[in-house]
């Protein structure tokens, strides 16, 4: 049994218990601890939204109220006068002590509601339970008002009627794969080159939006002929850009002013008063004009955030924050000395807050999926300059110090890793990770400089700029590099693949015929049939995913628009077209690959046991495996402990793993995305192995319907890799990490007693390099003791600050269902 | 199969599964339709072992009902 | 009838006349904060449960 935590010893004696938590509360200075107690926590627990969580009506009406009025605008305009009509009139406020502001509800306990989005999810809204604002009937009765008005002319609503009816039925069947095919849900990658690289505030877009009108204009003038004709759509694409960009910069006035009225009116602190009034100057100077100065920079950053996701349900939160930040640190820091480091670094620490405190309403399957948090802020350090050198700088250490201050489970890092990185960068980074965040990831900067290369042809410099689009996937901030809509729809439950060659591709937990007819598999006679009956299942699903998210994507400049985001990207600036038209985009797609090492380890399983060794029958197998194993335990035993398991350095099964992404990675190439690109896979899983765990039916690898997944990316089994890290590596280090797909996740559990000290960072550090010289390009660690996780499963109130990496992101512990706490205490503590 | 808690006795698949322990033990999470208790059952023996609740024992590889199936005795 | 423009909480905006702010202190479980929204000073306050006289 763990002590429990000492929150009243000295910092020194805390540090020695690895009490991370009350070091940090001790630790951080009054202004950040206020701040980040006051933070209103929208991630779900389990599934579930937190007492006291209310949706946010005001914005939805607002939004619905304007929509409705303008309903004869083009899709642009409209959207562009609902949004501004919401940054105008809706409630704004500012928490005592913050010097950065913006939250995109009205209040800062309320989650934002995309009421234009999916009508499923408006009716997900209404039915669910305690979040509606008092007096509850009323807002029941506004909510089943608007639910009304947008029924069947949502975003995902359009598409839904033009998809393929079989298509649509297996889709959202919610067997195969999960998302919405329409950027009001998903993310956006932002610009920042164009932003801030090119030092531009509102006021500079619009003048470059007024020249390519003024010379557009000249040819709409000039002699007729047909490439004159879109010209029109463009112009009213432009001047929607304008409003919205012009409402923004409204926006952020109201806040100068709320500032300066608190200041003059309210405040009786002069060190207050005086912080008042420079935000209130911050506010006043962006997004208006570009920053001068640390403060400024990264408001304008946040306000950026906050306008795209008062557009559009954003579910991740691509950003660079050190490479685009740091030269004004260093101004502010290191040259002009208008600021101390201790000053900084409560700004990067709100700077974070500001991001942990957003959350919008999210169907049940999406908070199930991304238990504990809003959203995967996986925000990216380090890595190289457009030149390939170090790009590491002093607000690089001021984020990884400030994280361990402020604690929170959103954002969290992925930091580029490469070989010039200077040791003490590595440290923070170790410290980070000893301190049991579960974050930065450690990502291979110049092999996935390489693959970015490899699948999407981004120029080299381009590759350099890259950032997480969401958990895991690269890709550039460039004019056309940048992504401006999630192409993560296509995420795939891979576990499916195996089952339905199994199957003859009918799905016996949903209870229909899904995949094509592959044969049944108990007349199959060698290894090669199945095989094959798994890569057509294979491309079935990947087709079927891809299909639906191209649609989607084609047509969301149609039936949504994005104004917003339009104005902030070079490219639409330029051209006049809603950034998420493919035109201009050079493509940048992947196939988020959940649940996929169980495709590998099932294969394995039947390969040795029925076709190599013969101790089973295939028509045994599909029985048991159509009784979820039940009566065949000793039969399931056998398939799990005496068949070869991935993560094991065993050539047998391994080899299988590479013949699969091979095969996937050559129908990548054949798949092509709206500008004719490719879609590589990327298996990780935030926490779709809970998901789904009711969804896969039992499986070769021993599982039954109803346990979890594996945890994801090429992750082995929990418990299953049972010959320690190096073999795990070695195993994962015969993936060719460029050309095999568009990167690999892989979790791995060290021990905080192994690691402590400088011997544990040394330990750590050559770990790293291992891992970096076999090849592999994503790491990430949890470092809590199994007895920690257990006394904070018996006491959640005393453990609530203890932070765990699910998968692609990080939760806090208590925060996560018992079914995924329980399986990442199973996964196995490498003693490294 | 016997419920430890209210003594409900059907077989084993009357339980409905919840989830395994871990995937290479033989111990699994069922629940009693009857009392609703969730039970460690070691599907090898077909035996309800004991009550799953929060606190000191729950289930898990270092939740102290390791050894309570055979097969992760041995 | 009383209007928003007599209340405490009203700040007129100098450059938009007839427009302004209604600025309040909230104090809710987790944090204090203050809050704005816009008003046209002509607005009716009756049935606002936090009107305060000037």
């Amino acid at each position: 049994m763990v002590a429990e935590p000492a929150r009243d010893g000295s910092v020194q004696e805390l540090e020695n218990k690895q009490e991370w938590w009350w070091v940090a509360e001790k630790k951080r200075s009054k202004r950040l601890d206020y701040l980040r107690k006051a933070v209103w926590k929208k991630g779900a627990l389990g599934g579930n939204y937190a007492p006291g969580i209310k949706l946010d009506l005001e914005c939805a009406t607002l939004f619905t109220d304007m929509w409705n009025f303008w309903k004869y605008d083009p899709i642009m305009m409209r959207r562009a006068k609902a949004i501004a009509h919401v940054l105008d009139n809706k409630t704004i406020f500012i928490t005592d002590h913050a010097q950065l502001v913006g939250y995109f509800g009205s209040l800062p306990h309320t989650i934002m509601w995309r009421v234009d989005g999916a009508s499923m999810v408006n009716e997900e809204a209404y039915n669910e339970p305690g979040i509606m604002p008092e007096p509850e009937q009323e807002s029941l009765e506004k909510v089943a008002k608007l639910n009304d008005y947008w029924a069947g002319q949502t975003a995902v609503d359009k598409v839904a009627r033009i998809l393929d009816p079989e298509d649509a039925v297996k889709f959202l069947s919610g067997a195969i794969g999960w998302g919405a095919p329409s950027s009001a849900y998903g993310y956006s990658g932002k610009d920042y080159e164009y932003l801030f690289a090119g030092k531009r505030g509102f006021e500079d877009i619009i003048e470059d939006i007024e020249a390519a009108i003024e010379k557009a204009e000249e040819k709409t003038v000039g002699v007729p002929g047909p490439e004159i004709l879109d010209i029109y759509d463009r112009l009213q694409n432009w001047d929607a850009m304008i409003l919205v960009l012009e409402a923004a910069m409204r926006h952020a006035k109201r806040y100068a002013r709320l500032a300066r009225t608190m200041a003059e009116n309210f405040e009786t602190d002069d060190k207050r008063k005086e912080e008042l009034l420079r935000l209130a100057r911050t506010c006043e100077q962006v997004p208006a004009k570009s920053p001068r100065n640390l403060q400024e920079s990264f408001q304008y950053d946040h306000f950026v955030q906050m306008f795209a996701r008062v557009e559009a349900h954003e579910g991740a939160w691509p950003a660079r924050p050190d490479y685009y930040h740091g030269p004004y640190y260093d101004k502010d820091v290191n040259i002009d000395k208008t600021l101390t480091k201790e000053e900084a670094l409560d700004l990067v620490g709100e700077f974070m807050i500001r991001a942990y405190e957003v959350g919008g309403f999210a169907p049940r399957w999406a908070r199930e999926g991304l238990q504990g948090i809003t959203g995967t802020w996986v925000w990216t350090l380090g890595g190289v300059n457009k030149d390939g050198t170090d790009a590491c700088n002093d607000l690089t250490i001021a984020f990884l110090q400030a994280a361990r201050l402020v604690r929170v489970s959103n954002p969290t890092f992925g930091f580029r890793w490469h070989p010039k990185v200077k040791d003490e960068v590595m440290r923070e980074c170790f410290e980070c990770i000893r301190h049991g965040l579960g974050y930065p990831s450690m990502r291979n900067d110049p092999l996935l400089v390489q693959n970015a290369m490899h699948w999407h042809g981004h120029p080299l410099e381009e590759a350099r700029t890259w950032v997480h689009q969401a958990c895991m996937s690269p890709c550039p901030t460039t004019k056309n590099g940048v992504q401006p809509m999630r192409m993560a729809s296509a995420t795939a439950n891979c576990a499916k693949m195996v089952e339905y060659a199994l199957h003859n591709g009918y799905d016996h937990v949903v209870g229909m015929q899904m995949g094509p007819q592959t044969g049944e598999a108990s007349s199959f006679t060698d290894f090669e049939q199945l095989f094959q009956a798994w890569t057509t299942q294979m491309q079935w699903l990947t087709n079927l995913l891809v299909r639906t998210v191209n649609l989607g994507r084609y047509k969301d400049p149609e039936f949504f628009g994005r104004p917003f985001l339009s104005g902030i990207s070079q490219r639409s600036v330029e051209s006049g077209l809603d950034v998420v038209s493919p035109v201009g985009d050079r493509g940048n797609c992947w196939i988020t690959a959940f649940t996929w090492v169980e495709n590998i380890d099932s294969l394995a399983a039947v390969k040795k046991l029925v076709f190599d060794e013969k101790k089973y029958t295939m028509e045994q197998l599909i029985t048991a495996l159509k009784a979820n194993w039940d009566g065949y335990e000793q039969m399931r035993l056998d398939f799990v402990n005496n068949a070869p398991k991935w993560g094991n350095d065993d050539d047998y099964v391994d080899d299988i793993m590479i013949r699969c992404l091979q095969a996937t990675a050559r129908h990548s190439h054949v798949m092509k995305c709206p500008s004719g690109n490719n879609w590589p896979i990327l298996p990780e899983n935030v926490s779709g192995n809970i998901h789904y765990a009711s969804i896969v039916g039992a499986l070769p690898n021993g599982r039954r319907c109803g346990d979890a997944l594996y945890d994801g990316g090429i992750s082995p089994g929990p418990g299953l890799d049972k010959k320690g890290p190096t073999a795990v590596l070695a195993s994962c280090g015969k993936i060719d990490h460029i050309a095999d797909g568009r990167a690999f996740l892989l979790n791995q559990r060290l021990s905080p007693t192994q690691l402590a000290g400088e011997k544990g960072y040394q330990l750590w550090k050559a770990y790293i390099r291992t891992w970096a010289d076999l090849g592999l390009d994503h790491v990430q660690f949890n470092m809590v003791s199994d007895e920690t996780l257990r006394a904070a499963q018996k006491d959640p109130e005393k453990y609530s600050e203890v932070i765990v990496r699910v998968a692609g992101y990080s939760a806090h512990f208590v925060d996560i269902s018992r079914k995924t706490q329980d399986n990442i205490i199973q996964r196995t503590v490498q003693g490294i | 199969m016997k419920c430890t808690e209210c003594s409900y006795e059907a077989g084993v698949s009357s339980f409905r599964y919840l989830y395994n322990a871990r995937i290479d033990a033989s111990m699994t999470l069922r629940q009693c339709p009857q009392c609703q208790a969730w039970l460690a059952v070691d599907e090898l023996a077909g035996e309800a072992r004991q009550r799953v609740t929060d606190g000191d024992a729950p289930w898990g590889k270092s939740a102290g009902i390791e050894g309570l199936a055979r097969d992760v005795a041995r | 009838m009383s209007t928003c423009a007599e209340c405490k909480s009203f700040f007129v905006r100098e450059e938009e006349p007839g427009q302004g702010d209604c600025v309040r202190r909230v104090v809710d479980p987790r944090q204090a904060y203050y809050q704005s929204k816009p008003v046209r000073e002509d607005s009716s306050s009756s049935g606002c449960e936090s009107f305060q006289k000037k």
